[in-house]
């Protein structure tokens, strides 16, 4: 692993500096390159959210949600169940992170430019509506989240991933943890949708709320 | 009374050990493909007068193989990369090194000697693969001899010899004992079927008997070719007592003393002095500073007549227009980077799945394997590391890093362990073998590539169904392999049949290059 910037100040600096100085040098390298920004290497491009890694879209997501999501992943309160595989890749990257840490990415993905999401899902819209007026009293009329309530919005996500989150919740793979109290609220939630064509259905219709 | 085997059923039999095709039908399905490489490079024109712009996404070593032809040939090239190396899954770790996984970063701690390293990612070259070879002579990477196979490294299995390693030679010596009796036994029976010349059978009943290591009843009773107890040199050698067959039945591994160093893997390897990195700082040293770092693509469109790509330089949105693109960016990050792509061709790229590779190393503290006789080569175990390999370079000296497991399809649960996890993984494996191992070993290091940054991933998988491409596959992947819009071409070893070599990544640059040169000159004719 070749460090380019220690070879730009060799050039640079030219044989006056001591070798010291390189090693020093070196050290800033490091610390500026290997920061805890590494999100959008998953969540995409100013965390459009990436499909091929199930990483969902951060921008313009709320930044309550996203602060409890980063502090339960943290906490082994989401993202420790056996089967919970796309959690999984999520917890280790949050473990390390401190609140400090937190508050910094939480300004970051604050000033991401969110653009409109990709509908990727075909499902029965119309159908989904009347299973959405559950939904509605938590996450709002438009799907606009709740923060009182502590339900995010969920228009504007990946359809891809309200998807896995729905099937999760309705598994037990997420929001079965002890100390996830808003969880618990949600997972019946999901447990009231009675198949996968009536989870791409109301998600199809939180697709037509746009944003 | 044994059932008489016929003269075609007997050649089969035959075939499937010592037959050329039979092998070649093995090897891939082992993905071994062991025909030479065609120099493919080609003669690229030079660009049309104001249409010799180019960008090219990642510096994998696809990427850096285009933008060398492309500057040989008088192109303006400019490379994007967004780590802080070159070399993608090509990196070596030395001391000092910061091991760029995500949510588990790890500094080298080795001594800072120039055999102490390890090739994290790629790390051998088979004669076979001409282009790598050729680059390797063009940009003065110099090579040296790489040991794949010691027939005096181990193989360990629980299910044999009550988990008790074994020596390949012995192992091997064994197995191949058994098999020749049983193929003596059936010629017999193919004789009285349809008879063979004296000639013939003479022939073949000697080509049998060197191969099992039989004695004159074509029986087998062991072998000197499993080694000596003691002995052997200036006195009389203690032949070891043969192993009976029933032995190793119940182990899986029996295949790999015939399979694992034959096409691909089979001698000769090589690797690069010092490291597999030379091979990227090689193409580093010929580009110069057309290839930028840290500058993350975020945005590639297709214009009518140019590529507009957007990337980050200090976190600030930069733009750069070309008449070309090649991308070795792995397509799995490609739904997380904003692009304006055919539908078929997005549709394409998301049937790719992400690869999984791992591997581990550890610092020895004496190169305790020569002590074992063993110099270079690779251990063999059946458990999740599966494999340990020796350094080929080194020899001698006070220490030497050992690679402590590699698993090249799978390695999803490692990457999931802990730091702590991995270790005692490959210390509580690695002890099956060598059983001081714990107290012989320091300063660990472990790759998963499903979660290295800018990474996320090894060789791309294209075949669902296990065994090749089907015919549908194939057609996703010509899709891919045409130039978007005829302007934007991914390339990588993502883009080749037979992926997860640097061959099958500068081939695929090979061919966008040779595609984009056609267009060029038809547009200029
Ligand atoms: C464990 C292991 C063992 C292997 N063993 C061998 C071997 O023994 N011999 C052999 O020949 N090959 C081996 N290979 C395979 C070989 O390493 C690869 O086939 C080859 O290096 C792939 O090159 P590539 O051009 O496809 O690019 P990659 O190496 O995939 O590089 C892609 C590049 O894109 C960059 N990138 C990612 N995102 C962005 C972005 N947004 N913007 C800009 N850049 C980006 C990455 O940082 C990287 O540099 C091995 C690989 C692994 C992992
Ligand atoms: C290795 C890939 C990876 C990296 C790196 C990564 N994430 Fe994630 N992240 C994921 C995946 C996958 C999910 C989806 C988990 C699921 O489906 O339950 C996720 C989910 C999340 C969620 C939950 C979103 C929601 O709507 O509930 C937040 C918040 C999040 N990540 C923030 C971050 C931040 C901040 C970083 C950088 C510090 C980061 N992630 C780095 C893969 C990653
Ligand atoms: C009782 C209130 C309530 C109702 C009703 C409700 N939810 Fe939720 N929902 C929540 C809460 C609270 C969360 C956040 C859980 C957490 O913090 O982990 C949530 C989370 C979610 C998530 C995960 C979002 C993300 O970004 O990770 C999805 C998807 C979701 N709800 C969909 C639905 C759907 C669809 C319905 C109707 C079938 C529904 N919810 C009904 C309270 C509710």
């Amino acid at each position: 692993m070749k460090k380019r910037n220690l070879a730009v100040c060799g050039i640079v600096l030219g044989a006056l500096v001591s070798v010291e100085a390189l090693a020093q040098s070196e050290a800033q390298v490091d610390d500026h390159y290997y920061n805890d920004r590494y999100c959008t290497t998953c969540h995409g491009a100013d965390g459009m959210g990436s499909e091929g890694i199930s990483a969902p879209r951060l921008a313009g997501m709320e930044e309550w949600y996203l602060k409890r999501q980063l502090e339960n992943f943290r906490a082994g309160i989401r993202g420790t169940h056996e089967m919970d595989l796309q959690g999984r890749e999520m917890r280790p990257m949050a473990m390390p992170l401190t609140d400090a840490s937190i508050a910094d990415l939480l300004g970051w993905i604050g000033s991401w430019e969110y653009k409109p999401t990709q509908v990727t899902l075909a499902g029965d819209a119309s159908a989904g509506r009347t299973l959405y007026a559950t939904c509605a009293a938590c996450h709002g009329d438009a799907a606009q989240g709740n923060e009182a309530l502590g339900a995010p919005a969920l228009a504007g996500q990946n359809d891809w991933y309200l998807v896995t989150q729905l099937k999760n919740f309705k598994s037990g793979y997420r929001g079965s943890h002890a100390d996830d109290k808003l969880g618990a609220q949600m997972a019946p939630m999901a447990g009231a949708l009675a198949d996968q064509a009536a989870i791409e259905n109301v998600v199809s219709y939180i697709n037509t709320l746009g944003r | 009374m044994p059932q008489s085997v016929s003269r075609r059923e007997f050649m089969n039999l035959l075939g499937a050990t010592f037959g050329t095709s039979a092998l070649i039908r093995i090897g891939s399905a082992l993905s071994l493909m062991p025909a030479v490489a065609a120099l493919s490079r080609p003669v690229l024109a030079a660009p049309a007068p104001g249409a010799g712009k180019v960008v090219v996404l990642g510096a994998g070593i696809s990427g850096l193989t285009a933008a060398w032809e492309l500057t040989k040939a008088g192109y303006d090239v400019t490379v994007l990369e967004s780590s802080n190396r070159a070399g993608g899954r090509v990196m070596t770790v030395r001391s000092g090194d910061v091991i760029d996984e995500i949510g588990n970063r790890q500094v080298c701690e080795w001594d800072a000697e120039p055999h102490m390293y390890f090739n994290a990612g790629a790390a051998r070259i088979p004669s076979t693969h001409s282009n790598l070879l050729s680059y390797c002579k063009e940009l003065k990477v110099d090579l040296e001899v790489f040991i794949n196979e010691s027939k005096t490294a181990w193989v360990q299995d629980d299910a044999m010899l009550d988990g008790k390693p074994i020596r390949n030679a012995e192992l091997s010596t064994n197995v191949r004992g058994f098999l020749g009796e049983l193929f003596a036994k059936s010629f017999s029976s193919a004789q009285l079927d349809e008879p063979f010349t004296e000639a013939e059978s003479e022939t073949i009943m000697g080509l049998i008997s060197q191969f099992g290591g039989l004695d004159e009843d074509m029986l087998y009773k062991g072998s000197s070719r499993a080694g000596y107890v003691s002995g052997g040199f200036i006195n009389h050698g203690v032949q070891k007592d043969m192993i009976a067959f029933k032995n190793f039945m119940k182990s899986r591994m029996l295949s790999l003393t015939f399979t694992a160093n034959e096409g691909e893997t089979g001698p000769m390897l090589m690797q690069p002095v010092g490291g597999m990195d030379r091979v990227p700082a090689g193409f580093i040293r010929a580009l110069g500073d057309r290839v930028k770092y840290e500058t993350p693509v975020k945005s590639v469109k297709v214009k009518d007549s140019s590529v507009e790509v957007v990337y980050l330089r200090d976190g600030e949105p930069q733009t750069i227009v070309a008449d070309y693109c090649f991308n070795c960016i792995p397509a799995h990050f490609m739904s997380g980077i904003e692009h304006n792509f055919p539908a078929e061709y997005v549709h394409a790229m998301k049937y790719i799945r992400r690869g999984e590779a791992m591997k581990g190393a550890f610092q020895a503290k004496e190169r305790f394997w020569e002590k074992e006789g063993i110099y270079g080569g690779i251990s063999w175990v059946n458990a999740p590391i599966r494999q340990l390999w020796y350094p080929s370079h080194g020899i001698h000296k006070d220490k030497g890093v050992i690679l402590a497991a590699y698993d090249f399809g799978g390695g999803m649960n490692y990457t999931r362990m802990t730091q702590e996890e991995r270790v005692e993984m490959l210390l509580s494996q690695g002890e099956k073998v060598h059983p001081n191992y714990r107290q012989l070993v320091e300063k660990p290091i472990t790759i998963a590539w499903h979660r290295m940054n800018h990474m996320l991933g090894c060789a791309a998988r294209w075949g669902r169904s296990g065994g090749g491409m089907t015919l549908a596959e194939e057609e996703l992947f010509a899709t891919l392999q045409q130039p978007a819009f005829g302007r934007h071409y991914l390339i990588g070893d993502q883009m080749a049949y037979h992926g997860a070599w640097q061959e099958s990544a500068i081939l695929s640059a090979h061919w966008a290059l040779a595609d984009m040169d056609q267009r060029v000159r038809s547009a200029a004719a």
